[in-house]
């Protein structure tokens, strides 16, 4: 396979790159903490900074070294070209500007630092040439791992972690282009030969039964199948002839292209839907068919199909999880804090023991101090952070709350209108006119109905991992469906 | 531009088929579906003269109707036909889905009622939307009368621990109309299911009739008889007798059909002889 028609995971990309992104990140965060103590210190009128430069220093602070570190630490570990070359050109300017300063005030050159009644002296010197240092590993690791850091031109990279995961499982297919294919198959027809084949191709044909071209949409006569291939009228692409031989239920005049998966009738590409695979191995990898009746859960021997109905206990399960989701973000948040106050312990009580030692005048006040910085760390913090989500949640449920049911009912008047079949048919030369990949749809009502998926996932996904595994260790290969009968 | 021998489009999807085999079904590398080789035969594999319909899912050969077993499996929730040859290995790496009883399915077909369950879809979804939207007016309209306009004190208020708090009588009982006008909404729904519609043709005209009452009961608790400005009440009880007549014309219809096909399918079972 061609590099470039090779698809890309966010999971292909290199530690070293994520360490970048990271790296950049964390720059852009100081650059942003400085940004705010600059602008603090100026609005309360710091001696250090008169007339204003502190605003200026602020503002040269942010648009010099935050926000560049954060854009481009955002997507440089996202396999993207254009941010790898902007973060190549951009670590070469921090050098450069780094290199001039430390060049003029030396590495021993030191910061005093305010904060509160305290005073940090930063080693800016040193810090400096970290700086120096780290962006030069970073150009040189960004320029030798070239080739695995950056895709080549066109081809397709999925970023999506949840997407990514499935696609590496071989659940997720390939996504064909939203354009006209030429004749061999393979290459996109331009702008302007996709129009002119939209234009002349036809769905009818007067001799007899026609296959429906499943690039352009045309309709060949099936008299022009040789050797079991179709090439079509209008767009020159050889199709294949579906194994089964035999009209469309709704349409006699086309050749039916598959059978529908769950009534197992036969229809062409206007009468069918595609959907995810059913997770199993027998079927992975594979698309579904549906016939309308089937799709909206009208076929009576397989009714759990349906996309139209709400299970009536599930229907406020989604309304109602927001309240316990104000409840969550207090866990995580505590539980984060508490992840962060195992270091910041260390903080007030090297202080304490620095006042200690310390011994001088004032040290009731400096203790005091250090006390009512630990119990506004220890307790204040998460009590007004779980006040300040208690006030929002009052606020914000009730709204959330009645946004479910309002969004039940826009849905509920969609189902009423028209259900959300779209033929394959329509899907494709939606995509090629509107020159964008078709988006799966995925309707508000579905995951309701559909609640066996998850578990059934985790449960074809472990038996695919295991079935790896076993090959990978050399033991009797696992029975595959298509694989072992064809 | 001429074609690349070997990859051929699937008539499906129009993923790459990589011909494997020349008198064999190949697959769409894309959606798997099994494609004719050149040289095969269209024919059923045990009846050189009869064009195939089927393909059976396990051996690959193309069958007729006379070769073929249909059969109904479930993958994790969904139903699916699979068709099978009637080797007995086919039939064995088959018997993981169970056999489809055509003529129960052609005696239960219920597609005579197509046309009659689209109108009662829409009618009671319609009814119940019309419901769930002046419910959701009703509520706002309240609040505004209550907290924003000198009407409040129309309204009564209700006393927790001594405490008198305005507008709780308002925000706890207009509340659980809403959510009856969405159960309502959501039953409303359920009309479209063959195996529902009668279960729910009935219970949507139970939470009609209890919308009903609780509906007027709260129009008399809040006073609204004395509201200065009829607009508000003549507006709500306009869309209240719409969406009410609505639902009960379709919940009407609803368990009319629903009957019609319980009684086919319980026929059904019986010239079969079929538990059920």
């Amino acid at each position: 396979m061609p590099e470039k028609d090779k698809v890309y995971t966010i999971f292909d990309r290199p530690r070293g790159l994520r360490f970048i992104g990271l790296l950049q990140m964390a720059f852009g965060v100081v650059g942003l903490l400085a940004t705010i103590g600059l602008v603090v210190a100026s609005f309360f009128g710091s001696s250090e900074l008169p007339g204003g430069i502190g605003y200026v220093y602020a503002l040269l602070l942010f648009v010099g070294v935050s926000l560049p570190c954060l854009t481009i630490g955002n997507y440089v570990d996202d396999l993207r070209r254009n941010a790898v070359i902007a973060q190549i050109i951009y670590s070469l300017a921090a050098m450069g500007l780094v290199g001039l300063f430390l060049f003029m005030r030396g590495l021993q050159y030191m910061w005093t630092v305010p904060l509160f009644e305290f005073e940090i002296v930063v080693a800016i010197g040193n810090l400096s040439a970290l700086i120096v240092v780290s962006q030069a590993f970073v150009i040189l690791y960004l320029i030798l791992a070239w080739s695995n850091i950056v895709p080549p031109a066109g081809a397709k990279v999925i970023r999506d972690r949840g997407e990514a995961r499935r696609y590496e499982r071989g659940l997720v297919p390939l996504p064909f282009t939203p354009a006209v294919l030429a004749s061999d198959g393979m290459t996109e027809l331009s702008e302007e030969d996709s129009r002119r084949v939209l234009d002349v191709r036809k769905e009818f044909t007067a001799e007899g039964m026609a296959v429906l071209c499943s690039n352009c949409g045309g309709a060949t006569p099936l008299t022009k199948v040789n050797r079991n291939r179709l090439v079509c009228d209008f767009c020159g692409v050889t199709l294949g002839v579906s194994s089964i031989f035999v009209p469309c239920e709704n349409h006699p005049e086309y050749l039916a292209a598959t059978t529908c998966a769950v009534c197992g009738n036969h229809f062409c590409r206007k009468c069918l839907t595609a959907q995810e695979p059913p997770v199993d191995t027998r079927w992975a990898g594979s698309t579904i068919f549906m016939c309308r009746n089937c799709f909206e859960g009208r076929y009576r021997p397989a009714v759990t199909t349906t996309s139209l109905v709400i299970p009536v206990d599930k229907l406020f399960s989604t309304a109602g999880a927001r309240f316990s989701k104000v409840g969550g973000i207090y866990r995580r948040f505590l539980g984060a804090y508490g992840g962060v106050m195992k270091h910041l312990w260390r903080l007030p009580l090297e202080m304490l023991s620095a006042i200690g030692k310390g011994g001088g005048g004032g040290g009731n006040d400096n203790c005091a101090g250090a006390l009512i910085m630990m119990v506004i760390i220890i307790i204040a913090i998460p009590l007004i952070a779980g006040l300040l989500l208690l006030a929002g949640a009052i606020v914000i449920i009730p709204f959330l709350f009645y946004a479910g049911l309002i969004a039940v009912t826009i849905e509920a008047i969609k189902v009423i209108r028209k259900t959300d079949f779209q033929s394959i048919d329509v899907v494709r030369i939606q995509s090629i006119v509107e020159k964008k990949m078709p988006k799966q749809k995925e309707s508000k009502l579905r995951p309701a109905t559909r609640s066996w998926e998850a578990s059934a996932m985790d449960v074809a996904w472990t038996r695919r991992d295991e079935e790896r595994r076993r090959r990978s260790e050399g033991k009797q290969p696992a029975q595959s469906f298509w694989e072992e009968r064809y | 531009m001429s074609a690349t021998p070997d990859m051929i489009s699937c008539p499906v999807c129009g993923g790459k088929v990589l011909i494997e085999f020349d008198d064999k079904v190949s697959h769409c590398g894309y959606c798997a579906s099994p494609v004719l080789g050149p040289s095969q035969s269209r024919n059923c594999t045990n009846h050189p003269d009869v064009l195939a319909k089927e393909v059976c899912h396990v051996c690959g050969d193309l069958l007729c109707e006379e070769c073929v077993e249909k059969r109904v499996g479930d993958y994790g929730g969904k139903l699916l036909t699979i068709v099978n040859c009637t080797r007995p290995d086919c039939i064995a790496a088959s018997d993981w889905a169970k056999p489809l009883n055509e003529e129960y399915q052609r005696l239960a077909n219920m597609e005579w009622a197509d046309r009659a369950d689209n109108i009662i879809l829409r009618v009671t979804g319609g009814g119940a939307v019309i419901m769930m939207i002046f419910e959701l007016i009703f509520i706002l309209g309240m609040l505004f009368m209550q907290y924003f306009t000198s009407l409040g004190s129309l309204f009564p208020t209700w006393v927790v621990a001594g405490v008198v708090i305005p507008g709780l009588p308002i925000i706890v009982l207009m509340v659980m109309g809403n959510l009856l006008a969405a159960f309502l909404l959501q039953t409303a729904l359920q009309v479209y299911v063959h195996e529902r519609q009668l279960g729910s043709g009935v219970l949507l005209l139970f939470v009609l009739i209890i919308e009903a009452v609780f509906l007027l009961w709260r129009g008399l608790y809040f006073n609204l008889r004395q509201l200065p400005d009829p607009t508000f009440l003549l507006t709500l009880l306009s869309a209240f007798i719409i969406g009410a007549f609505l639902i009960l014309i379709g919940s009407i219809g609803a368990i009319y059909i629903g009957n019609k096909k319980r009684i086919q399918l319980k026929r059904a079972r019986e010239k079969l002889g079929l538990s059920a």
